[in-house]
């Protein structure tokens, strides 16, 4: 839903003039939205096809809402049409809409009260390019050239009105909610599992999906993990804990880090190479209980938190076998495309063990809830300078993360783990090197 | 007032307007400014032949008659707002913007549109108001400006309509702007006086002071089509 005005805090969509499956040109009118007595065309920035309406004409949306989503080739449509089968079905508490619409004039005031000093003060409301220059960040410049938003039609809401990249996000309105977490790991299984509150350290505030004194549905992604989370009590789980000094890591990070690896691509790798030497780890339940199923290939998923709630975990497939400059790359774009919900099922269901990482936020330790259908979790926490005491009554100075493996152990034993944790440790202390070979 | 002032193109078509010809030439104007979107502003300033329009989300329940048998011309247009009358007696002002030179913001368009008409009320010793949440201008209670605006790319489209001394019969078979509990006035109700031709420069100063602009009339090249 796009912001046609400062003081627009939710409009009306009156009429969608594309149908899902519609061909969209760049620049061509997609939806009518309605704000008291001012209705905008609102385009696309992209030539693609409108692959789905998440609110229907009539409902009212919030600023910043993920009202429809517009795929670039038509072979997505299906595609998006199948992920999304929920959505209209999510909308529909909207449906009262038009009512709340209807009523919308007395519970606009607040937004027509301090007008008069807006119009008294007509010079200070285009803020942003009063001096014929428009200030914005360098990713809001790179998207609003990619989406060819014109940078000064926006209203920025950085410092003295600098643009921000969400501020073009937000102008596209049609765009997808990104991920909190830009690198991607996961604060999501942990959320779930109601730790919602150590997440909140690198945010100025909090994340809530609600005000105090309401109460909000989950959305459809929020609904699957609280499936899986439930499943997981019919799991008889137990964790085993880990510190591992991780300066060599560090240092080859340092190393790797100028040709584009990621500290969750090392991670990944890692754990990759060490499930292909204990296939035990890797193995899950069958899913009525009977038998260990082995997969064929060492899939690392890694838990993805997306911004407007719920989690995803695109998986690396055979990690254990690609290198680590591939698994990078692929690694960015599995984020992308996670962002725009665009990731083909085999791309997030499919891992065969899963990572979730809460090291950026300065975590020193948590445990995980292990997704269905796997037999293992790894949480991974921060690494951080600690003092180490050697057999020899020596000190030092390492760096040290604690990681916490979560089994089912119908399938994986206390030893499995420990032995798994133990090479895991050993590998990341000794021979980090060795994930670039 | 604004520091800057740039021009605007003024069109005074003559005469009563069919509802569709001013639409457009509204829409060859905002083109013109979608394909040039740093050429001068306009303004179209008129009188219609009797007609109801409906914005695009407007409810047809607040129509008094059948919407297949209207009184007059029935027109669902491309602006927000619920049914209005237009007719003989009422200055239609329709600014087609650039609004990203005016704020970029719709709702500040608004009340920069209910600004202009109180401007036209002072000017008459009149004191307009804004009612919180019902956007138009109204003097004692009545409505005597209705507002709607459309905008593609913030290129606006319709405006205002203030009523001046026409018959407001007109309104009395709609619910205009889907406000039942409100009169709709005339400004001739108050100043007895007052006829058209005196409102019609007031407004287009008062449009001209709170935009900014210096409005000019149209060179050769910029007519419209079917004047």
């Amino acid at each position: 839903m796009p912001a046609l005005s400062s003081t627009m805090t939710e409009g009306k969509i009156v009429e969608w003039l594309k149908k899902p499956g519609d061909k969209v040109e760049r620049g061509e009118s997609v939806l009518v939205v309605e704000s008291d007595k001012a209705d905008m065309d609102v385009e696309s920035f992209n030539e693609g096809f409108l692959a789905a309406v998440l609110m229907p004409a009539g409902g009212t949306a919030p600023v910043g809402e993920t009202i429809g989503l517009i795929v670039e080739t038509e072979a997505e449509i299906a595609e998006v049409a199948a992920k999304a089968p929920a959505a209209p079905a999510a909308a529909a508490p909207a449906a009262p809409a038009p009512v709340a619409a209807v009523a919308a004039p007395a519970s606009a005031a607040p937004v027509a009260v301090p007008a008069p000093v807006a119009v008294s003060a007509p010079v200070a409301a285009p803020a942003p390019v009063a001096s014929g220059r428009v200030v914005a960040s360098p990713r809001a410049k790179k998207l609003a050239s990619q989406h060819g938003v014109a940078l000064d039609s926006l209203r920025g809401s950085g410092p003295h009105g600098r643009i921000q990249a969400e501020d073009v996000e937000r102008a596209l309105g049609l765009t997808v909610a990104v991920p909190r977490v830009a690198e991607g790991s996961g604060p999501a299984v942990v959320a779930a599992a109601g730790n919602g509150a150590a997440v909140s350290a690198p945010a100025p505030a909090g994340e809530a999906f609600g005000r105090p004194g309401e109460s909000v549905g989950f959305n459809t992604l929020q609904n699957a993990v609280n499936r899986n989370m439930v499943a997981s009590l019919q799991v008889p789980c137990f964790r085993v804990g880990y510190t591992i000094t991780t300066t060599k890591l560090d240092a080859f990070y340092k190393q790797v880090k100028p040709k584009g690896v990621t500290m969750t691509a090392l991670l990944a790798k890692a754990v990759g190479v060490v499930l292909a030497r204990h296939p035990q780890v890797n193995a899950a339940t069958s899913a009525d209980g009977s038998a260990m199923s082995f997969p064929a290939a060492v899939n690392v998923a890694v838990a993805v938190a997306m911004e407007d709630g719920g989690l995803i975990t695109p998986v690396l497939a055979n990690a254990d076998k690609t290198d680590i400059y591939s698994m990078a790359r692929t690694w960015v774009d599995l984020v992308a495309r996670a962002r725009s919900k665009q990731l083909q099922p085999e791309e997030y269901s499919t891992g065969t063990f899963t990572l979730s990482n809460l090291g950026m936020f300065g975590v020193d330790r948590f445990d995980a809830i292990l997704p269905p259908g796997t037999g293992a979790i790894l949480a991974v926490a921060a690494s951080r300078p600690t003092v180490v005491a050697g057999k020899d009554g020596s000190m030092r100075v390492a760096n040290q993360m604690q990681v916490n493996l979560t089994c089912d152990h119908r399938t994986i034993y206390g030893a499995h783990a420990a032995a798994f944790l133990k090479d895991l440790a050993q590998l990341i202390e000794t021979n980090p090197e060795s994930l670039a070979l | 007032m604004n520091p800057t002032t740039s021009d605007a193109i003024c069109f005074q078509p003559p005469g009563l307007v069919e509802f569709p010809r001013a639409w457009a030439w509204q829409q060859q104007l905002q083109r013109r400014l979608l394909e040039a979107p740093s050429g001068p502003d306009a303004v179209l300033l008129l009188e219609h032949e009797p007609c109801y329009t409906l914005g695009r989300g407007a409810d047809p329940s607040f129509l008094g008659f059948d919407p297949m048998a209207p009184p007059a011309p029935l027109h669902r247009i491309d602006r927000g707002g619920e049914v209005t009358f237009h007719g003989p007696g009422q200055l239609v002002l329709y600014p087609v913007l650039n609004l990203q030179r005016h704020g970029a913001d719709l709702h500040l368009y608004l009340r920069q549109l209910e600004g202009v008409v109180i401007d036209v009320l002072v000017a008459l010793g009149l004191r307009g108001e804004r009612i919180a949440g019902l956007t138009g201008v109204w003097l004692d209670g009545c409505k005597v400006a209705a507002i709607g605006v459309g905008a593609r790319r913030w290129i606006s489209q319709h405006g205002l309509a203030l009523n001046v001394d026409g018959d407001l019969s007109g309104f009395a078979q709609v619910v205009p702007c889907g406000i039942r509990d409100r009169a709709v006035g005339r400004l001739v109700d108050w100043r007895p006086q007052l006829t058209l031709a005196a409102v019609q420069p007031l407004l287009l100063q008062a449009f001209a002071q709170r935009f900014g602009l210096r409005l000019r009339p149209p060179n050769p090249q910029e007519s419209l089509q079917g004047w």
